[in-house]
């Protein structure tokens, strides 16, 4: 009883000490979606408090201004493709690493799991592309996110195929089928939760970035939102309220996404914590 | 042989053993074949590797924005990086960020988990809050923390009122502090993600051990180091690798919250390496980024070979 107690009173505490430390989390948060809705004036205090009058018009405004609407679809088209691309070559490549077994097999591993690690050399990708003249292009950022994402890929495939039964293949072999009838219809659709998960963990990780569209994307036309925020930011440096508008918007898809697919997020993220 | 022996069957007939055995050999070495390989190796070669085998070389060279003509110049860029002022701090600053964080991140992310796995009301609603900000752009973040970061900004208003002025500080401006603080931001940013994996792990921990400790008379402490922590093991690696190769790359928190400054108090290797493009030193920079590339590997690959050894050991 003593010790029930005791324990009762432990877990009240834990959870006292970290709902106050959630309040380090919410609080800027609220504060810049509150500010998202606040007159230019207000914002400026950078308090927490409800706005006075809900200004509506911020989000209509910036959309207009900062040319979000075009970003929008540029990001949706760079991350829907590129991860589209990043889930066929990665599936199909580790399938054959992982069931080939042989000393080149385990290279190409070795390989592709350099990507992981290595950091990506920016000024010699821009010469490589203009050698090939596509420099600037949607096309070229595509390529490179494809690129970029298929080490974390081919590790969280392998990781699966690798529990799928190999006599499955034999026995379609020895009935007739070749390499593409056993990868088509009987691995893929066995791995449709790891395309899902790699699905979003590409989207997520392509929809924030800005590094490779500020090297990358020249033409301002092709800006993926948060460069165009970024753009807005330092254009409209005094009118916090619009900036504030500006962010919840970036935000708004990578937030939808994750309210629907986070059984998808926690799946992959066990599967780094449990394999290592 | 690589297939598992005495598992096929196909219904109908029976081959003989030599024949089987034939069999298997063609389906693991030939019906796999390497063309499915063949996409993912041509983007991923062309796109990532090229370009750092090519800035292999162009690191010995002046390359530069304005001039045609590109000359071998031996290992002066590397002089240059390990003499000027700029570029040393740029390299200490990124250690000091990436030491920092991968130690906030990885403390605070296994306090976080363990509060977290016990039997809360609210834990559901505490992992997604804690969990939130790391789905969001670097950017956004360290936008919203420009302001609350000020002299006469939010957090330093906090602390003067409830009495701790000493605490206020020029958190962006200080030459001396500023690196500190975008670790800061980036663990206060990113410490939730490194909670769901530890939450992952101990989440494959079986309560029996725990319930044996107790009875043994293990205290809390006990537990965590004999239990907890050897049985974290996989997750603590992962964390480490993410945190310590995440943070060395660092240039997003930097680029937007300081752009480099006050002056160049805050450069890490990514920004040198915005700002030798910028200035059209394109020889220099890619010898920066050659650098990163060589220290990255250097730091990570032993520890993935360690990584290694111990799962097999377990």
């Amino acid at each position: 009883m003593g010790f029930s107690r005791k324990l009762a009173f432990r877990n009240y505490l834990v959870e006292g000490l970290l709902i106050l430390a959630s309040l380090t989390i919410i609080l800027p948060l609220l504060m810049m979606i509150f500010g998202s809705f606040m007159t230019s004036s207000e914002v400026l205090r950078f308090t927490l408090k409800l706005p006075e009058k809900w200004m509506f018009s911020n989000y209509t405004q910036v959309f207009k201004e900062g040319g979000l609407g075009r970003a929008f679809l540029n990001g949706l088209l760079i991350t829907g493709v590129s991860s589209i691309v990043n889930i066929i070559t990665s599936s199909a490549a580790s399938f054959i690493l992982v069931r080939r077994e042989t000393k080149w097999s385990s290279m190409l591993y070795l390989y592709f799991f350099m990507g992981l690690i290595a950091p990506m050399s920016m000024i010699t990708t821009i010469r490589v592309l203009q050698w090939m003249g596509i420099y600037g292009s949607i096309t070229s950022v595509i390529l490179i996110y494809s690129a970029l994402n298929t080490a974390f890929s081919v590790f969280l495939y392998s990781g699966f195929i690798k529990s799928i039964p190999k006599a499955l293949d034999e026995v379609a072999f020895l009935e007739g089928a070749n390499m593409f009838d056993v990868f088509f219809r009987i691995v893929t659709p066995l791995i449709v939760p790891v395309n899902a998960t790699v699905a979003i963990m590409v989207f997520m990780s392509v929809w924030n970035d800005i590094t490779i569209p500020l090297y990358f994307l020249t033409d301002s036309s092709n800006w993926t939102m948060p460069l165009s925020v970024y753009n807005f930011y330092g254009k409209y440096s005094r009118d916090w309220n619009l900036i504030f508008a500006d962010l919840v918007l970036t935000s708004l898809p990578v937030l939808i996404l994750y309210l629907f697919a986070q059984k998808y997020i926690v799946s992959g993220l066990t599967a780094g914590a449990v394999k290592g | 042989m690589n297939g598992t022996p005495g598992r096929i069957e196909p219904p109908g007939f029976i081959l003989p053993q030599a024949v089987m055995e034939r069999e298997k050999m063609k389906i693991s070495k030939s019906l796999y074949s390497y063309y499915l390989i063949l996409p993912a190796l041509f983007i991923y070669s062309l796109f990532f590797v090229l370009p750092a085998i090519v800035g292999l070389f162009y690191s010995f060279t002046d390359w530069r924005l304005d001039r045609e003509a590109i000359h071998f110049i031996g290992w002066d860029n590397f002089n240059r990086i390990f003499t000027d002022k700029t570029l040393v701090l740029a390299i200490k600053n990124t250690f000091i960020f990436a030491i920092v964080t991968v130690i906030g991140k990885n403390v605070l992310g296994i306090a976080l988990a363990i509060g977290l796995n016990m039997r809360l009301k609210s834990k559901n609603l505490l992992r997604a809050i804690f969990y939130s900000p790391s789905i969001l752009s670097v950017l956004v973040i360290s936008i919203v923390f420009t302001p609350l970061l000020r002299s006469e900004g939010t957090i330093n208003s906090l602390f003067e009122a409830v009495g701790l002025h000493s605490f206020s500080q020029a958190w962006l401006t200080n030459p001396s502090i500023v690196i500190w603080t975008i670790a800061a931001v980036s663990i206060w940013q990113h410490t939730g993600f490194q909670m769901a994996i530890y939450l992952a792990g101990l989440q494959s921990i079986s309560k029996e051990y725990y319930e044996a400790a107790t009875i043994d008379g293990a205290g809390a402490w006990m537990s965590f180091s004999k239990i907890t922590l050897p049985l974290l093991l996989p997750a603590i690696n992962i964390n480490l690798m993410l945190t310590l190769i995440g943070g060395l790359k660092v240039f997003s928190e930097v680029f937007v919250l300081t752009g480099g400054g006050p002056g160049n108090a805050s450069q890490v290797v990514g920004t040198i390496i915005l700002r030798a493009f910028g200035e059209g030193s394109w020889g220099l920079g890619t010898a920066v980024n050659t650098l990163l590339f060589v220290i990255v590997t250097i730091i990570s690959i032993p520890l993935l070979i360690f990584m290694r050894r111990k799962e097999v050991t377990e």
